[in-house]
């Protein structure tokens, strides 16, 4: 066969995976007949050798380059995995794949509170120990009025109040994700990124805590942080675990390469820190609608922690039946 | 020079796909930024309408200004995280400025990228570009081998070019030569030239005019002389003025021979 011979009789071939692979479009194979799917997989292996064949006549690089996207194209439309919809691929991510991925790196999570925690406490005792030293840890936009001395439990509930409901709410949900992914980005420096944002939080949780409590106020903070807080907190601790997830698998690779483990570690870690959003979205509804509402007290607080709960319920229990598991273990594959 | 991505497809066959240079994906960003500058411009304008409304509404549950100001923040959150993530889902792994440098977002190794790789490569934005302008991206796609910024290390995406090759086209595009016609079985059989010889003349009239006249009094003899005399021409002047009426007589035989039955020119699909 010689080079002209060659392109006289592929090209009606070229021509019809072209017109093929343009119908298919972004949506893939499902838009296709079953007639035109089966004339694809022909098509595609005799193109494939068409690209080596090109070569072979040493065809101009315009034409090898032709049909080489070709080939990639229908490459690309035929070895790709089945797309999902969707709705139902959020619901199962949802209801079962994010449960058993949360348990599955509870170490992570443990790690990240525990960074989160200690110097949190650190930061209170050294705020109990020497008051002005509150000013170093909490933000100034957010503190009491420089006449801290007669600061009393209806300044901060004005305070608080003072901001609007919905678009606060709005407003803290944003900021909280935005939060939590640069927590997640920021793994990506073995970690260290990560640490720091916890770090941060933990100084400015500890600081206000110690500063409340310096003033005699420690029920007024609870009744202000709890409704929304301990959910918020335990979701930044949840980013930060994935910050580390994907930080560590940086590190310590283990028998894979580097950037097999980064990428694999990165896949956990962003599903980790996805999950969130609900959360976050949750505890910005509550914070914008009943932190600065007149419910008593206590009722706020237990309210916080009774939300808390339910969080923790749906992470460790949920997933775990046996036709779910199997449903998540094709979808891991 | 230009990198490349290497697929081996089940069948056995090597696939190339050329990797897009620092450059290009530089301004590929240089556009999204652009068209995101000018998004948060009209949504700083949006605020000023809204809270030049009525502020003291704000407060107040179910108002405009409070309805307002709650879309407002969802929109330059979703903006923010969301802008690159929604278009590269819906164009397959084309942000609008990577459409329009014509680069596109792959799987490393071949097949589409799912929405996965897109939420890891552009959550990890925030840490390519800092402290500014992109530079730990451009440090980091400067040292790993397939030009990939942290975001594509950790979703495994490559980043392609998918600009047509072109080679010093300056004259030919003028001329409008399209390459597909050269190698057509008509105009081979007008000229009765060989393919190579048929690309070889093509390649020296593409480049001629950035050729030296020294370099060019040089080549063109070797390449047209053996094709004159393969073919049976009589040469009684071999000036360079002959010699390149050879050559544009030829390709001038091609340009006539339109055939239909070619591929079309590449982007329609």
């Amino acid at each position: 066969m010689t080079p002209a011979s060659f392109l006289e009789t592929r090209q009606a071939a070229w021509h019809r995976l072209e017109t093929l692979i343009a119908k298919a479009g972004r949506k893939g194979v499902c838009r296709l007949t079953e007639s035109e799917l089966h004339e694809l997989t022909r098509l595609y292996p005799a193109v494939a050798v068409d690209v080596s064949r090109a070569r072979m006549y040493k065809l101009s690089p315009q034409t090898q380059q032709r049909i080489n996207s070709l080939a990639i194209a229908a490459h690309g439309l035929l070895y790709r995995r089945k797309n999902a919809r969707p709705f139902r691929a959020i619901w199962q991510f949802l209801s079962n794949d994010y449960p058993r991925l949360f348990r599955r790196l509870k170490g992570y999570i443990v790690l990240a509170a525990v960074l989160l925690i200690v110097p949190a406490v650190a930061t209170y005792l050294c705020v109990l120990q020497r008051p002005s030293t509150a000013y170093l840890f909490v933000p100034l936009g957010l503190d009491m009025p420089h006449t801290t001395e007669e600061v009393t439990a209806e300044d901060i509930s004005e305070r608080f109040r003072q901001m609007p409901n919905s678009p606060m709410a709005s407003r803290i949900m944003t900021n909280n994700i935005s939060v939590a992914f640069n927590a997640f980005a920021l793994g990506i420096t073995a970690g260290i990124g990560t640490c720091y944002v916890l770090l941060i939080n933990a100084m400015m949780l500890g600081g206000f805590f110690g500063h409340f409590t310096n003033h005699q106020l420690t029920f007024e903070f609870w009744s202000f942080i709890a409704p929304h807080g301990v959910l918020e907190i335990f979701a930044i601790i949840i980013a930060a675990a994935s910050g580390l997830r994907m930080g560590i698998s940086l590190a310590i690779p283990g028998r894979i390469t580097r950037r097999a483990s980064l990428t694999r570690g990165a896949r956990e870690a962003v599903y980790l820190v996805l999950g969130t959003i609900p959360m976050f979205m949750v505890a910005g509804l509550i914070e914008g609608f009943i932190t600065p509402s007149y419910i008593p007290g206590i009722l706020k607080i237990s309210l916080g922690i009774m939300v808390w709960a339910m969080a923790m319920a749906y992470l460790l229990l949920l997933g775990r039946s046996n036709s779910t598991v199997k449903a998540a273990e094709s979808i891991n594959k | 020079m230009y990198d490349f991505d290497v697929i081996e497809t089940p069948e056995n066959i090597v696939l190339e796909r050329r990797l897009a240079g620092i450059g290009s994906r530089f301004l590929a960003g240089l556009v999204d930024n652009l068209l995101l500058a000018l998004l948060y411009l009209i949504l700083g304008l949006l605020l000023m309408g809204i809270l030049s409304i009525n502020p003291f509404n704000i407060r107040q549950i179910g108002s405009l200004e409070s309805i307002g100001l709650v879309l407002w923040f969802l929109a330059f959150f979703l903006i923010y995280w969301g802008y690159f993530c929604f278009f590269e889902w819906l164009t397959n792994g084309q942000s609008p400025g990577k459409k329009y440098i014509k680069i596109r977002v792959v799987k490393d190794g071949g097949g589409a990228i799912t929405f996965t790789d897109i939420a890891i490569r552009n959550l990890l934005r925030v840490v390519d570009s800092l402290p500014g302008a992109y530079a730990v991206a451009g440090v980091c796609m400067f040292i790993s081998r397939k030009t990939q910024r942290l975001g594509d290390l950790a979703a495994g995406t490559v980043v392609i070019s998918e600009q047509p090759l072109e080679y010093s086209a300056k004259d030919g595009k003028k001329r409008g030569i399209q390459w597909e016609q050269e190698i057509s079985p008509e105009s081979l059989r007008v000229t009765g030239l060989t393919p190579e010889e048929l690309r070889l003349l093509h390649n020296y009239s593409l480049r001629r005019s950035e050729l030296t006249l020294q370099a060019r009094q040089r080549v063109l003899p070797k390449l047209i002389l053996p094709i004159l005399q393969r073919l049976g021409h009589e040469i009684s002047d071999s000036s360079m003025e002959n010699l390149e009426y050879y050559v544009d007589y030829f390709l001038q035989l091609t340009q006539n021979t339109n055939n239909p039955e070619t591929l079309p020119p590449k982007g329609n699909s």
